[in-house]
């Protein structure tokens, strides 16, 4: 024990002299202060002012927050220390001296162990303790509402259940794999396994259709916790009152799970204590085939004194070595080296794993997309990057380490080859890490895509993603790391500096400040097109990689520089740093500092002056400042036409309007001006009123147009306008989405974006409004709101309009608009289309593209050849819409209902009357499958559009969004089960319902009559709930009266002018159609003007057979909210089998038997189901009829009964 | 010529390894014998380019090698006290490396020279085996091979012989001296046999400081007639010690054969005068080096 103590004290005394510990804890107090502060948020709570808000100092948010800090962080930090240890003692050689005394393996084993362990545990109780002191002590002012009562268990039990494992785990495996391989690198498995497979697989991974069972593996099998507390606690939200005080209950398999921890890093150290003995040892015997050769014994002295001629006969010479050549011979004694390094070995499978995980990812409603080389590649690029620079920064440092680490130091330097030589052989022979590591990331790719088939397998976005873009970061990290090394001469000091320097890039990305002159990692910055390939921020991204490539050299040259070769005298040091001497150096280094700065001088000003910089959020802080209480609530006049003539050239992104806008007044005042918002890139704006030249006054682009006479109600006006300008203007801040632009690849253009193609009629409230500074809490709205009259969310929205476009573009671009096309003319070099609409429209959209074109009954679909896959699943869409739709709601007033593709620089798609577009990755990449034709869903509810709300549109207010979204998703609801059946319906409903369950928020999520898409993920809740719901009351109304009732409100609402319709006036309608008006009632009270939604339990279901019938009794319980009557089946068999598999497989048919209960919060009921078959398993709701929160619960399988007969059913 | 001109060397503590050194090296062979901690091996590093000085100076053939020392490492051949190899490579594949890092041409290419070079130091046997798998002596050896490699100008070897067998130590000599013929050779030892036997000239260093330059008959010759050899026990040998007089005690066979050096006066009693060996001179310049330490 006093020997075990010795070592242990003796380690435990190096640690505050290790750069490694100071750094960490560094990084975590910076940590921590900024979470004090609020610069980051748990996503949980009502962020309104005065909403209740999560406490970052609950135990719920202090697991997390150790979980994730512990896994991503600790762990690199805690892999080396351990990692290490016995490696550093070998270098040192003081085993000899050590293992020749009484101490035994155990005691040093676990006296080294235990030391680096108790070092981590000494930084955790630092950081929890800094932790607490700016949580608690010194809580900044603006974030005091996150701050709770001081619970010291709040902050120990996670660091002792969660933390304190993990650690044990890290530095045990860590510890193993160093003291039993040697191989430094290889300490650094752990830590990226658990970084790729947790962060970028586990942790998120979870489909609908994923069975119970895997789920608890995967919750097991990342040992971080994250994925357990996500599914157990987090997925569906209980409300931040719960989190804020309840304790994080623990279950069976994490305390397994956390046993676990402990025992594979104790056990791993256990295994280095059994190894150790024969680690000291060496192997027991010579390999056979070198056998035992004993050195040559000189026999006769005569021939040890002259063995062989003299050595001025071999003629030898020797002169310094060519500069290539040099670095070619250091290169490739590295390569022999790296070759037989098992790193490469264990590295590759991760990334392969990482790689293969790309086959989940999603899109739209998160549906799976088709994987595609570009986008397999740029999804791919944060990983690689992740992988790479942690193991450029472990094998960089450690190539720079080897020749003191094998004592070959004096030799090598002292040899005439040039440090530059050296170190660029050095970095060449890492390079080839890097390139392995890609090869077979591009290996799993077309793997993925050969097995996928569909897609034609192409190299080029590779080669351009991952050679071209990222090649440049790796370079200038390894340059960075090696100038690193070469100033502090330690290699634990690389360490701390290169994972500090990758945490705080990290946290400026997470903190959104990052720019194009800071992004060197390039992390977030790159969207794939096949169609638009790199155009967007092209100038940006060429400079910041030839930043990159500049600064890359600059550290090369640095570490060239301050390389030690020769031991540097302390005396001289002191010299070197008089003034005259730093100007000497600052001089010679100048040229090289010069070209970075000029290059990050020009992005910087770029990002200054483009589209998200600096001067465009002063315009739009301007126009809001300037005008926000002056014209917010403006009368305005309706937009009865609109004539445009629009002109661009992709090639320079120049943008050429002039139009006029037919308005008539129809409100009850005299108007005196007429507010237009203008696009910040316009330039020459000219305006005119009745066709003559206006008075307009410019209010930091608010347009006032005065009317040459005051427009009387009922007066009409016509102004005009032109401009021209760029779009996009310039370069986005970190580049990222757009979703209009003007590019050789496409156009995309609409008549309803505030910086587009035409002005916008009013004040546009959203612009200049910032999160942090000066967004107001969502608007509160009384209950009777819905009774006053209302406009439409967007002026542009108001009235019926009649469009005449006229479109002017290149030649090889095609066009497509609203209306329909009148004529298209080609001539010198340009084309010319004419576009008039063939019946009012509510918006207009211009958009351009190379396409191919399916089209039948009236739809057609316009596509990139490129994407030929979904196109008749999306035409099919269309031709069902423009049919069903029409006889169920509205006959669709257009002769055409086209759909047309555009680049994916951003994903969303829209539906302006007769024009839909979809950017590419929208249902032309989706990923659709026989039982889901997820392509099919996706135009259903596009096309949904052209009725809700195009046909009768909403007002602006709470609840006009769901009459939006909510009604196209209930319309592709019915579409699918009418096109596809029911198997697929269901599916949809699942998919909407899994949707709703993983974003919602208990105490954020207000009633759908109240949801206006303000608070975070209310977008999403109004698609999925609903959508869902209004199905749900459809069905309950039954379909005739259904119908009736939508067709009574188109009718109602379709051509109003000054009252436009929200949800309540739906319900309102539909209630005079509700068969059962009570039942409509109760139905509306829980689910539309409340936020009930059940979940449901099966217990003990049992079954009894009594000759062939059989009686399946189980309890059915309702754990969530609200009063529903819900069908339960006792099935068997698979549904939806194909008959021919069955019959092969001799399975039984699917058949079930139901009984429909009735059950409100809190209450259980036994069912008894008699069937003529043996079931297999009760489900709730087999038919998905019911929106319901963790659906795969809501099942159980049934037991076999006990012998032949099973116990006989009870006499009745 | 080597020439070294008042080189200080100072660590930080401070620790002043040599202070203030003046040696000229001719062509040849030339030792430097001092005890541990003398400044030997620092000076060697330093001379090597691997080490900076605190201040000095220090030229080969007129050229400043402190201030650029890339232009003695074209001249170089180096075989420090402590060093290692990378332990995968074979020994003819580590010599390899380290030939073309030097520069090394040779009419016959790279790989007979590296196959001869084995030869030479005796590893023609193990040129195949990995590093690893040699013994401390190979390992010497292995060094010994690439430090006479090429057609340096200066060869600096420290401690060379230490793991050496009485036969690779023969080796050794007789490559030392069929170098030494052309180029300046620094042997820097602790072994005053390796200077008798191979050097015409030695300087002698202590505690940083150049104590003597003179060749080893000189140095014996500065003894003759002073040596004497005899049996001493208990007091009287301890009485001897204490006068300082004492440069060798040997145990043999049970009793102690002492050698004294008495430069004035009668002998002790029973001890007969001896020739005197090198090995006397080097003893009786560190005791008065010490004594006139002590006084000062």
């Amino acid at each position: 024990m006093k020997r075990f103590l010795e070592v242990l004290w003796l380690d435990l005394k190096e640690i505050p002299r290790r750069p490694l510990f100071w750094v960490l804890l560094l990084i975590l107090a910076f940590m921590a202060f900024s979470l004090s502060n609020g610069n980051a948020r748990i996503g949980t709570g009502d962020v309104r002012v005065g909403g209740a808000r999560a406490f970052l100092t609950s135990e719920f948010a202090q697991t997390q927050y150790l979980m994730l800090i512990v896994a991503l962080l600790y762990s690199f930090f805690a892999a080396i220390a351990a990692g290490m240890i016995l490696i550093r003692d070998e270098e040192q050689k003081v085993g000899p001296l050590l293992h020749a005394t009484p101490l035994t393996p155990g005691e040093y084993v676990w006296g080294k162990y235990v030391a680096v362990l108790l070092g981590f545990c000494g930084v955790l109780v630092a950081h929890l303790g800094i932790t607490m002191l700016f949580n608690h002590a010194m809580p900044h002012a603006s974030n005091q509402e996150a701050i709770g009562p001081l619970v010291l268990a709040n902050y120990l039990k996670p660091a002792l259940l969660f933390a304190l494992p993990m650690l044990v785990l890290v530095t045990g495996t860590s510890f193993a794999l160093g003291a039993l391989t040697r191989k430094a690198a290889l300490v650094f498995v752990v830590p990226i396994a658990g970084l790729l497979l947790g962060a970028l697989f586990l942790w998120d991974w979870s489909p609908v259709w994923l069975p119970p069972a895997v789920e608890r593996i995967l919750q097991f099998v990342d040992l971080s916790g994250v994925r357990w507390i996500n599914d157990t606690w987090l997925e569906v939200d209980r409300g931040v009152a719960f989190y804020n005080h309840a304790p994080v209950g623990l279950d069976g398999l994490v305390i397994a799970q956390r046993f676990a921890c402990l025992a594979l890093g104790l056990g791993a150290v256990g295994l280095v204590h059994a190894r150790f003995p024969a680690l000291l040892r060496g192997p027991k015997t010579a390999k056979a085939k070198q056998g035992a050769q004993p050195d040559v014994v000189v026999a006769d002295m005569a021939d040890a004194i002259a063995p062989t001629g003299a050595m001025a006969a071999i003629g030898m010479t020797s002169r310094a070595p060519g500069f290539l050549r040099a670095a070619w011979d250091v290169a490739r004694v590295e390569l022999r080296e790296l070759r037989s390094h098992p790193g490469l070995y264990l590295f590759v499978p991760l990334i392969l794993v990482q790689t293969l995980g790309e086959v989940v990812s999603t899109g739209a409603f998160d549906t799976p997309l088709l994987l595609t080389p570009g986008g397999l590649a740029v999804r791919q690029m944060g990983a690689l990057t992740l992988l790479l620079c942690m193991l450029i920064l472990f094998y960089t440092t450690e190539s720079l380490q080897r020749e003191k680490s094998a004592g070959i130091a004096p030799l090598f330097l002292a040899a005439p080859i040039p440090t530059a030589a050296m170190l660029l052989g050095k970095s060449v022979a890492n390079v080839v890490v890097g390139a392995v590591i890609m090869l077979a990331a591009l290996l799993g790719s077309i793997i993925l895509l050969l097995v996928q088939g569909t897609v034609p397998v192409r190299l080029e976005p590779f080669l351009l993603l991952w050679g071209v873009l990222l090649v440049p970061t790796f370079l200038l990290w390894t340059s960075f790391v090696c100038a690193t090394f070469t100033v502090t001469g330690s290699r634990y000091a690389t360490y701390a500096i290169g994972l500090a320097a990758m945490a705080a890039t990290g946290w400026f990305q997470f903190r959104g400040k990052m720019s194009w002159v800071t992004n060197w990692d390039l992390w977030g910055t790159t969207v794939w097109s096949d169609i638009s390939v790199l155009e967007l921020d092209r100038i940006a991204l060429v400079l910041n990689r030839a930043l990159a490539l500049a600064l890359a050299a600059l550290f090369f040259v640095i570490a060239v520089r301050f390389f030690p070769r020769r031991e540097r005298d302390a005396a001289q040091i002191v010299h070197s740093l008089s003034p005259q001497r730093l100007a000497g150096h600052a001089l010679r280094l100048a040229p090289l500092v010069l070209l970075p700065l000029v290059i990050a001088t020009v992005l910087a000003y770029l990002v200054h002056d483009g589209r998200g910089g600096a001067v465009n959020q002063k315009k739009e802080r301007d126009y809001w400042k300037k005008n926000s209480a002056t014209w917010r609530d403006a009368k305005l006049p309706g937009l009865t036409a609109v004539d445009l003539d629009l002109e661009v050239e992709p090639r320079t992104s120049e943008v050429r309007s002039r139009g006029t806008y037919a308005l008539v007044n129809r409100t009850a005042d005299t108007l005196t001006a007429i507010p237009l918002t203008g696009g910040r890139f316009w330039k020459d704006v000219r305006w005119t009123v009745d066709g003559d030249s206006a008075q307009v006054e410019d209010r930091a682009g608010l347009w006032v147009v005065h009317p040459k006479r005051p427009l009387v109600p009922g007066d009409s006006v016509r102004v005009g306008f032109a401009f021209h300008g760029k779009f996009p203007n310039g370069v986005s801040k970190n580049g990222g989405t757009l979703m209009e632009y003007v590019l050789p690849s496409g156009v995309v253009l609409t008549g309803f974006a505030n910086v587009g193609m035409v002005p916008q009629l009013g004040y546009l409230a959203e612009v200049g409004v910032e999160e942090d500074r000066n967004k107001p809490d969502p608007r509160e709205y009384p209950a009777d709101w819905y009774k006053r009259k209302l406009a439409a969310g967007s002026p542009m929205f108001e009235n019926w309009i009649t469009t005449r476009l006229r479109v002017t573009g290149p030649a090889d671009l095609q066009h497509n608009a609203t209306g329909v096309c009148e004529s298209d003319e080609v001539k010198d070099g340009k084309r010319t289309t004419v576009w008039v609409s063939d019946a009012p429209v509510r918006v207009f959209n211009v958009v351009m593209g190379r396409w191919q074109v399916k089209q039948r009954d009236g739809a057609a679909v316009y596509y990139d050849g490129r994407h030929p896959y979904n196109v008749d699943e999306m035409l099919d869409a269309l031709v069902a819409a423009r049919r069903w739709y029409g006889e169920w709601f509205a006959p669709y007033p257009y002769r055409e209902l086209r759909l047309s593709e555009f680049p994916g620089l951003a994903t969303y798609a829209q539906g302006p009357s007769t024009n839909i577009t979809f950017s590419e990755n929208i249902g032309f990449l989706t990923k659709s499958e026989p039982k889901a034709n997820l392509a099919f869903w996706v135009a259903a509810h596009e096309a949904a559009h052209q009725w809700w709300p195009l046909i009768v549109m909403s007002a602006d207010g709470p609840g006009g969004e769901v009459l939006s979204e909510g009604m196209a998703h209930f319309s592709t609801v019915l579409l699918v089960e009418k096109a596809r059946g029911l198997e697929q319906r269901m599916a949809f409903c699942r998919q909407i319902e899994d949707r709703y369950g993983n974003i919602r928020r208990a105490d954020g999520e207000r009633p759908l009559v109240k949801m206006d898409g303000q608070l975070p993920l209310e977008g999403r809740l109004i698609y999925d709930r609903g959508g869902f719901v209004l199905w749900m009351m459809f069905r309950l109304m039954g379909e005739e009266a259904g119908r009736a009732g939508l067709r009574d409100y188109i009718a109602t609402y379709r051509d109003v002018t000054d009252d436009r319709p929200l949800l309540e006036d739906l319900l309102e309608v539909m209630r005079r159609h509700a068969p059962d008006p009570v039942a409509f009632d109760a139905f509306t009270a829980q689910w539309l003007f409340d936020t009930v939604v059940p979940e449901f339990l099966v217990d003990t279901p049992s079954l009894a057979r009594s000759g062939d019938a059989w009686s399946t009794v189980a309890k059915v319980r309702n754990v969530g909210r609200g009063r529903v009557r819900v069908v339960v089946a006792a099935a068997r068999g698979e549904r939806f089998a194909d008959p021919a598999k069955l019959v092969k497989s001799k399975q039984p048919a699917y058949a079930d038997a139901r009984r429909v209960v009735e059950l409100g919060p809190g209450e259980e009921k036994a069912v008894t189901i008699p069937s003529t078959f043996a079931p297999e398993r009760i489900v709730v709701d087999p038919d998905v009829e019911v929106l319901m929160l963790r659906r795969s619960k809501a099942q159980a399988p049934i037991p076999a009964p006990a012998g032949r007969g099973g116990p006989a059913l009870a006499a009745r | 010529m080597l020439r070294i001109q008042g080189l200080v060397k100072v660590y930080p503590g401070p620790i002043t390894a040599l202070a203030g050194l003046d040696l000229d090296v001719p062509a040849g062979m030339f030792g430097l014998l001092g005890p541990n901690g003398a400044g030997k091996s620092t000076l060697m590093k330093i001379l090597a380019g691997l080490l900076e000085p605190t201040s000095g100076a220090v030229t080969l053939d007129g050229e400043d090698i402190v201030a650029r020392p890339e232009r003695v490492r074209e001249r170089l051949g180096y075989l420090p006290q402590e060093f290692g190899f990378y332990p995968h490579l074979s020994g003819e594949q580590m010599l390899l490396h380290l030939l073309r890092l030097k520069g090394v041409e040779a009419p016959g290419g790279l790989k007979a020279l590296a196959r001869d070079l084995l030869e030479r130091v005796n590893l023609g046997f193990a040129a195949k085996r990995a590093v690893k798998s040699y013994s401390g002596g190979m390992r010497q050896r292995l060094g010994v091979a690439q430090a006479i490699a090429g057609n340096p100008r200066l060869v600096i070897v420290d401690e060379p012989t230490a793991g050496l067998d009485p036969e690779e130590r023969l080796r050794f000599y007789h490559l030392l001296t069929e170098l030494a013929q052309e180029r300046i050779v620094l042997l820097s030892t602790h072994i005053v046999e390796d200077v008798a036997v191979l050097c015409p000239r030695f300087a002698v260093i202590r505690g940083g400081r150049l104590l003597v330059t003179t060749t080893p008959q000189a140095a014996r010759g500065d003894l003759a007639g002073t040596m004497f050899e005899g049996i001493a026990e208990g007091a009287a040998l301890a009485d001897l010690r204490a006068q300082g007089r004492v440069t060798q005690s040997v145990l043999v066979e049970g009793v102690n054969r002492v050698r004294v050096h008495q430069p004035e006066g009668a002998p002790p009693a029973g001890f007969e005068a001896v020739a005197p060996t090198l090995e006397d001179a080097y003893l009786v310049l560190m005791n008065e080096s010490a004594l006139a330490g002590a006084r000062a």
